[in-house]
């Protein structure tokens, strides 16, 4: 790298309890390039950009900018030795200006204080001078008449079509990202961290932000570009590193190396656990999506025209990169969250629009992603969380009264039953207190033992200890023994095939691809779900649910 | 030099310190308290002698004590429930005032024989609490409006309906004072002994209600669950709507419940300004007594002897009035932060030497 090596993280080590997010990592970034940070979700990308930022500690290892080494404690550290780090949720202040969003946090004093305003001022140069006067005036005066022309000019600088003075409400996203740019290139930063820019934008408002980077490299500035997004890489990035489970894959000159390549880099891992399966007659169908559209949380589109059946004893795999659809899809199957278009049959009952007490009640079970959030309440007993949806069965008390007594002996048998350590006396031991893979023993033992009619898994062995991923995938094909149709959602192309009967892939919220295990190419899965375009001749779109288990075998064909 | 204190969250809280924790913050309490008595002359040692034994031990005193706890334990349930299932009902003052105009009003207009009058005021004043405090509920649970600004701003709504009743409609007796009529004797909660009413036993009723919906019925496991996590208990298919509504009707209820044991137990008319904001002194009962219900009563007790021995303070050794209430809030403000300490290990790191401190570190910004 030599000479042009303008940021240098050497040997990074960055360990939670129970985790090495950070092993080791090294990443080297030159002037004026766009480096892309590749990695699926938990690889290590962020914690890399916040101990980057100042926001963490590093355990071990050293930083060097442009030579010299840094020491980071704070974000006000990082931005005094240049480094700007864009959200990717914006830390904007909606009735504010452009010019005051940029502005705060700063001392603006008014013009007529300003040395370099001198012409404006009609203050005599000896108290323009003086520095107590400058420091008086930077306490109690606020001017945004200079500051607003400075950032005005950077805004036509780089073609940022921005009117300094406009309201923040009044942009829209792809110019509120701008502003958030300004904000760090307002601060002189020569090196910008983007995380997952796009994410928020439409496809167009992606192609300005391109530009503008385009503009800012052009101008010396350097760029790390966080994505998981194979063809940003393709479209922007000039070297990348690839980061998988906290370890440096190794980085590569985009030019050199092919999407498939990066894929492989990024998903490839080894297989962990052979699986018994046996063959399975498929029965009615458990689940039926109709054209489902639905939102996510900021209100974007996040699933188009989605199509699923479901049958008893079927292991639908959905893969794909995080972010895609997968917790929206999840969370419309589960009835947690209501579809803006579309229809739901579970079980042959029609369940549009019901309350998630209906779903619960027509026998669907969900482990959901954020488990400490939807899944479980970590300040209560392992025993409340174990009856979280039970009880309200009969067999617990009549129609006013509770038995606590059974409800306990209940849980204890699921604790004894599902292997869950740590629980001790389940009415004692919070569910905070119990380790994340025995956490999610107990929410599968929870949603299991109702002997669900369907099932949805969305990330089931994300962060749990090796011992009890076994458990957890062998738990879900006994459970596919007894007939329940399973809906399982992982970003691990493993689990997914040692699992499914059919994979489905599904991009930008729709399905583009589907396969079955034994004819499964890894990579070009790992293509599909990071939107990379495959060779070949155009095929049919999405899933075709009467044909299942049949394969289309042919290229999905997206957008 | 730098001085570094560092929070912990203790794993689990030793036995000792729970019992430890509060005697020790109390009588830290009482010792800033006594400096306060110093200054102004006043041995500590009798004064808190006056505050604490012969109140205790004087029957004027223990009756006073049992009479101030009946508002006390009703309000503090009515803030203790809504905060079970995560919600703030700050509010109680208005409920319970709301519930003493009702209960007014029927006792002063209705005739019925024996003690169905004050059973029937009893109701009045449960049903007006619980509908002002429904508003709040039905908002949140609608609409997600914050409840903690709007429990409190229809308490003032409360407040100046009372204080327009008692001068313009329900305006009686002798004077031209902002009060009723006395209330005749059917209308009159009976007394059990000494001076305390009957109003003691709903409140304890209530307190062995609240204790059971808590701890033996299905919906006090929705209320804890949606207090706790209530994504996951939506998820798990319970109602934030009905329990919402459930446990603020239910506080509503209790709070009127204690404006009218108030009025018609102990001050026989209504009056503007009846009483000294028991419905805001539940908040801190509630808060010390968060645990159970049984805790609340024991919570609210203390604040009864607090109440009646700062009276006697007053009354027998001339301390001003404010000082008792500095006192009082003292002993408050060390009790709550004295469960601070249960839940976390604080250490103090001070390290000498001088601090590689980075030559841009802001000076003089607060």
């Amino acid at each position: 790298m030599g000479e042009s090596t303008f940021l240098e993280m050497n040997d990074i080590l960055k360990q939670f309890p129970g985790v090495v997010a950070n092993d080791h990592v090294n990443l080297r970034v030159q002037r004026g390039e766009i480096h892309g940070l590749l990695g699926e979700n938990g690889a290590g990308k962020s914690t890399l950009m916040k101990i980057l930022y100042g926001l963490y500690t590093q355990d071990a290892g050293e930083i060097y900018l442009d030579g010299s080494r840094l020491t980071l404690e704070s974000p006000q550290d990082a931005i005094d030795a240049g480094i700007g780090m864009v959200h990717q949720h914006f830390q904007l202040i909606p009735r504010l200006t452009v010019a005051e969003n940029v502005v705060l946090g700063e001392r603006e004093p008014a013009t007529m204080f300003r040395p370099e305003a001198a012409s404006e001022s009609r203050l005599p140069d000896a108290l323009l001078s003086n520095s107590l006067v400058q420091s008086i005036a930077k306490q109690f005066s606020l001017g945004l008449d200079v500051p607003k022309r400075r950032i005005q000019e950077l805004a036509d600088q780089y073609g940022f079509d921005i009117d300094a003075g406009a309201k923040i409400w009044e942009l829209d996203v792809g110019q509120q990202q701008r502003v958030e740019i300004l904000k760090a290139l307002y601060r002189d930063v020569d090196l910008l961290i983007l995380d997952e820019p796009t994410a928020v934008l439409t496809p167009t408002e992606a192609e300005q932000l391109f530009e503008s980077l385009d503009r800012l490299t052009d101008e010396g500035l350097s760029i790390i570009f966080i994505t998981h997004k194979l063809d940003e890489v393709e479209a922007i990035v000039d070297r990348v590193t690839i980061l998988r489970e906290g370890e440096n894959v190794g980085t590569e000159t985009v030019s050199e190396v092919t999407q498939a390549d990066l894929a492989e880099m990024m998903v490839g891992r080894e297989v962990l656990f052979q699986l018994e399966k046996d063959g399975i007659e498929f029965g009615e169908p458990v689940l039926q999506l109709n054209d489902i559209s639905a939102d996510n949380d900021r209100g974007i589109e996040a699933l188009s025209g989605i199509d699923l059946t479901v049958r008893e004893g079927e292991v639908v795999g959905i893969a794909g990169v995080s972010g895609n659809g997968q917790k929206e899809l999840a969370e419309v199957a589960a009835g947690i969250r209501e579809p803006t278009g579309g229809e739901i049959v579970v079980g042959g009952t029609d369940l549009t629009g019901a309350k998630p007490k209906r779903f619960v009640d027509n026998a669907v079970s969900f482990v959901p992603e954020d488990r400490l959030r939807y899944g479980c309440a970590e300040d209560l007993s392992v025993m409340h969380n174990a009856m979280m949806k039970e009880f309200d069965g009969s067999r617990f008390g009549d129609a006013v009264g509770l038995d606590y007594d059974e409800l306990a002996a209940y849980a204890e048998l699921l604790v004894e039953e599902f292997d869950v350590r740590g629980a001790g006396d389940v009415t004692a031991t919070d569910a905070g207190d119990l380790s994340g893979g025995n956490l999610q023993k107990l929410i599968l033992a929870r949603e299991i033992n109702r002997d669900p009619a369907l099932l949805i898994a969305n990330q089931p062995t994300r962060g749990v200890d090796v011992g009890a991923i076994e458990f957890i995938r062998e738990t879900l094909l006994e459970q596919r023994k007894d007939g329940t149709g399973i809906v399982l959602l992982s970003e691990d192309l493993d689990e997914i095939t040692d699992l499914s009967d059919r994979i489905l892939v599904i991009y930008e919220g729709e399905f583009v691809y589907e396969t079955t295990p034994d004819r499964a190419d890894r990579d070009r899965i790992g293509l599909e779900m990071t939107g990379g375009q495959a060779t070949g001749e155009p095929g049919k779109t999405g899933a075709e649910p009467e044909q299942t288990p049949v394969v289309t075998g042919q290229n999905g064909e997206h957008r | 030099m730098n001085v570094e204190v560092d929070l912990t969250a203790r794993e689990d809280t030793p036995r000792w310190l729970t019992y430890a924790v509060p005697v020790c913050t109390i009588l830290a309490a009482l010792g800033v308290g006594a400096i306060v008595l110093l200054v102004i002359e006043i041995n500590p040692l009798e004064a808190y002698s006056i505050m604490f034994v012969d109140t205790l031990t004087s029957e004027i005193g223990q009756t006073d004590t049992l009479i101030r706890a009946v508002p006390l334990i009703l309000a503090g349930l009515a803030v203790y429930l809504p905060l079970k299932a995560g919600l703030f009902n700050i509010g109680a003052e208005g409920q319970l005032v709301f519930g003493a105009l009702a209960g007014a009003w029927v006792g002063l207009n209705v005739s019925l024989p024996g003690y169905a009058l004050v059973a029937l005021m009893f109701l009045a004043a449960a049903v007006a609490g619980g509908v002002l405090a429904a508003i709040p509920a039905w908002l949140r649970a609608k609409w997600d409006i914050n409840e903690i600004i709007t429990s409190l701003l229809l308490t003032f709504v409360a407040l100046e309906i009372l204080s327009y009743m008692v001068r313009g409609p329900m305006q009686g007796g002798s004077g031209n004072f902002p009060q009723t009529e006395r209330f005749s004797d059917a209308a009159t909660i009976p007394t059990l002994f000494t001076r305390v009413h009957a109003g003691i036993l709903v409140a304890v009723l209530m307190v062995a209600l609240t204790y059971v919906i808590m701890s033996k019925t299905r919906l006090g496991f929705e209320i804890t669950f949606i207090g706790s996590n209530d994504e996951a208990a939506v998820q798990a298919g319970m109602s934030k709507y009905k329990v919402y509504l459930f446990v603020f009707i239910l506080s509503g209820a209790f709070a009127g419940m204690g404006g009218i044991s108030e009025v018609a137990g102990v001050q026989g008319r209504l009056r503007a300004g009846f009483e000294p904001g028991y419905g805001f002194t539940a908040i801190p009962i509630a808060l010390l007594g968060r645990n159970s219900a049984i805790k609340v009563m024991l919570a609210a007790l203390f604040f009864a002897l607090l109440f009646v021995g700062g009276t006697n303070m007053e009354v027998f050794l001339g301390i001003p009035a404010a000082l008792v209430e500095v006192i009082q809030a003292l002993i408050i403000l060390f009790l709550i932060a004295g469960e601070f300490f249960k839940s976390y290990r604080v250490t103090v790191d001070i390290d000498r030497s001088p601090a590689p401190a980075p030559a841009e570190t802001p000076k003089g910004d607060a």
